[in-house]
């Protein structure tokens, strides 16, 4: 077989007798909660087919004010299957993002991020900013209207940061508007920044997860701890095929809404026209968007804009250092306050991102 | 302390225009602020005029508005003219007749609180002028005195009958303050009805396209009323296709009853051109739009669709100059590039068919490696869990 004469060649110049061990013993634990590592590979998948759609649309995609709105309007109605490769790149963004919150919500409750998966925890919240950043950058560059005056508002929401606001504002749009300039800027970020620092994160998050092994709850680990023996599936092929599985799965789903329900590209941005009515950023930004516009304009000494971006900045804060702070956790002691502020969290996004979309 | 009917002047003067750039009371009515005695102020021989009436008006008003180096003091850009146009306006000819209830510049322009005529309080600020006008011409007690040149009493109905038209339309609902109004015809300080040959000239100020092609027209030299016999002159109502043709709603039919005449054929002919243009326009416009809502690229598709409304727009005004052959082409146009949309939506439909059809495909082939995978893995499973 081709397979295994590639491997031996491979084996006779490398030495893979590590890999293969490693590859050989590696399980994965079976219990009540199992499901939930699956969201970590369904977010590697989704990730890798913005990657390989991104590099397919770079082909095309010119990024300027002049000619951006142009060349996509070009690759969805011109590029043989550009329309299926935007409209895959768009929906995989969306849904990446969702399996990213998924995930980090699942880590959250197992309280998977506990000693000694701490590292794991900062590189996995990394990347979640990190693909936040790549939402947000991407939205801007069709360059249509929507995403002309939603990025005006986001940027303009930097801003509102205590000290370093109006620097990151001049920084995020190369000047004090939103023109070409930010668009460049929002490109250079979104092809070259954030793969290059994704590229560093992801390898760090997917090391330590071989290295460490998938966490188990702090139930089952306190059975194992009373001598129980935990029941595993070999990572390969058993765990890799289910994983591949869920990708079909998930490639279908990708397909159809890429086919039956095509990303729409609107109108081009014009900085001269009205701002059109129904401008929101993305889903996964609404709620932060809608709490900011319900806090009064001034609350006590501070603007009401800078207070909610300081309330924001902090729960970022507690959420980067929740392995640290939750201390219970790391000693394997059970935590309902975590719960608690977890279930709160997931229902406060819920609420206002559904309430912030009927709204906007 | 001023009551009664003295009182009504001096409030009305403190918003006047002419207060606010420094004039008072005697610069019109003449007489001596500096004296303390009724009879001394208020002595002709100081200069007192008293109230002016009809043409005394007219020359109060002129000293200072036909002075054209007086009044580049206060408003250098103002027209000095006034007194003249309106000694060649009905009005001032009538008034030279000596019939002085005829409009003079207080009857429009107020006497005490005259404002300027950009301001949207003055009465003959654009939205205001129509009732500033009719508040005589739709008086029938006023206008009673008065005959046409035929000899017939004049209409009182003008104010009601603009009141249905486009242009008040246009001016009261768009707030388009450049939609006319009764003098952006009739003139203003030189009032006078448009003759029956200037018609056209009138309507052609603004619709200057459709004057050029009713010159064309035969109708030019039949048409003694020229715009006003399809159009109306007060009551300009919402043009509609059905005007055209020799359908129940049809203008051209009122004249051009005999199916074997050039007029009702030629008639007849328009209204199928310009109804041919529409119906391909609706249908391939529905069609980009199904093809836009299925999620597909058509903005070339609805460029082309808003030039084949433009050539639409432009047949609409050819059927003024009454030529099917000057129409004939220009509908050519529009239905060529209609036949380009035609084909683009048609393509965009079958393109629909593809993508569906290779979602169906491709999801078989998913389904299927999906069992197999599921039906791999419960074979791995047995024995394999350790």
């Amino acid at each position: 077989m081709l397979q295994q004469r590639v491997i031996t060649w491979l084996d006779e110049r490398l030495d893979l007798s590590d890999v293969k061990h490693f590859i050989a013993e590696k399980g994965v634990p079976v219990h009540t909660q199992k499901v939930w590592y699956y969201l970590g590979g369904m977010t590697l998948f989704l990730l890798g087919i913005q990657v390989a759609t991104g590099i397919l649309l770079l082909l095309y995609y010119r990024p300027s004010a002049e000619e951006a709105y142009e060349s996509v309007q070009f690759i969805v109605s011109e590029v043989e299957f550009g329309w299926l490769i935007r409209n895959m790149h768009s929906w995989s963004a969306n849904l990446l993002i969702a399996a990213a919150i998924a995930h980090m919500f699942s880590v959250v409750f197992l309280r998977a991020y506990r000693k000694p998966r701490e590292l794991t925890w900062l590189s996995g919240i990394g990347l979640l900013f990190l693909m936040f950043g790549f939402g947000f950058s991407g939205y801007l560059l069709p360059w249509n209207e929507l995403a002309f005056f939603a990025t005006k508002v986001g940027t303009g929401i930097a801003g509102a940061v205590p000290v370093v606001g109006k620097f990151m504002l001049r920084f995020l749009r190369g000047g004090d508007d939103v023109t070409g300039a930010t668009l460049s800027r929002f490109y250079a970020l979104h092809v070259a920044v954030f793969p290059m620092l994704m590229t560093a994160f992801l390898g760090l998050h997917l090391l330590l997860v071989q290295r460490q092994g998938m966490s188990v709850p702090i139930n089952v680990e306190k059975q194992l701890r009373e001598g129980a023996r935990l029941r595993q599936i070999p990572f390969v092929p058993n765990y890799v095929l289910r994983d591949v599985l869920l990708w079909y799965v998930a490639l279908a789903i990708l397909a159809a809404l890429a086919a039956l329900s095509p990303w729409e590209l609107g109108r081009k941005a014009d900085p001269f026209a009205p701002v059109p009515a129904g401008i929101r950023p993305e889903w996964y930004f609404l709620a932060m968007f809608y709490t900011l516009k319900l806090i009064p304009s001034h609350v006590l000494i501070i603007e009401g804009e800078q207070l909610g971006v300081i309330v924001f900045g902090l729960a970022a804060v507690i959420l980067i250092l929740l392995p640290f702070l939750d201390r219970r956790s790391s000693r394997a002691e059970p935590n309902p306050f975590v719960t608690w502020a977890g279930v709160a969290a997931l229902i406060y996004l819920v609420v206002f991102t559904i309430v912030g979309y009927l709204t906007a | 302390m001023l009551q009664g009917g003295l009182l009504k002047p001096v409030a009305d003067f403190a918003d006047d225009v002419h207060r606010q750039r420094g004039f008072s009371c005697v610069d019109c009515h003449g007489g001596d602020p500096a004296a303390t005695e009724r009879a001394k102020a208020k002595d002709p021989a100081r200069g007192y005029r008293g109230m002016p009436k009809g043409a005394e008006v007219i020359a109060i008003c002129a000293r200072c508005h036909s002075d054209a180096e007086f009044m580049h003091r206060y408003a250098p850009r103002q027209r000095v003219d006034q007194a003249s146009e309106y000694a060649s306006s009905v009005h001032g000819k009538r008034l030279a007749a000596g019939d002085t209830g005829v409009a003079t510049c207080v009857s429009c322009h107020r006497n005490h609180g005259i404002r300027l005529v950009s301001d949207a309080k003055s009465p003959v600020f654009p939205t205001n002028v129509a009732t500033t006008c009719g508040s005589c011409h739709s008086s029938p007690d006023h206008m009673k005195r008065y005959m046409g040149a035929n000899g017939t009493p004049l209409a009182t109905n003008q104010r009601a009958e603009y009141e249905q038209s486009v242009h008040f339309a246009a001016m009261t609902k768009r707030n388009d303050l450049s939609a006319p109004t009764c003098n952006d015809c009739h003139g203003n300080h030189g009032a006078a009805p448009p003759g029956v040959g200037n018609v056209a000239n009138v309507c052609g100020t603004c619709h200057a396209i459709f004057q050029a092609k009713f010159e064309q027209s035969t109708h030019k030299d039949v048409f003694d009323r020229g715009c006003v016999e399809c159009h109306n002159n007060h009551a300009v109502l919402q043009t509609s296709d059905e005007m055209l043709g020799t359908g129940p709603k049809a203008i051209c039919s009122s004249c051009h009853a005999d199916k074997s005449e050039y007029g009702y054929m030629a008639a007849e002919k328009m209204r199928a051109l310009i109804e041919t243009l529409k119906g391909t326009l609706e249908r391939d416009g529905a069609l980009i739009a199904d093809v836009r809502n299925a999620g597909l690229q058509v903005s070339a598709q609805e460029l082309a669709l808003g030039e084949a409304r433009n050539r639409l727009t432009l047949a609409r005004a050819e059927i003024h100059a009454t030529n099917p052959a000057l129409v004939e082409p220009i509908v050519g146009e529009g239905i060529k590039i209609l036949a380009g949309v035609h084909r683009a939506g048609d393509q965009g439909l079958a393109e629909l068919r593809f993508r569906r059809q290779g979602l169906f495909a491709s999801l078989g082939a998913i389904l299927l490696v999906v069992v197999a995978l599921a039906l791999k893995i419960k074979q791995m499973d047995r024995g394999t869990t350790h």
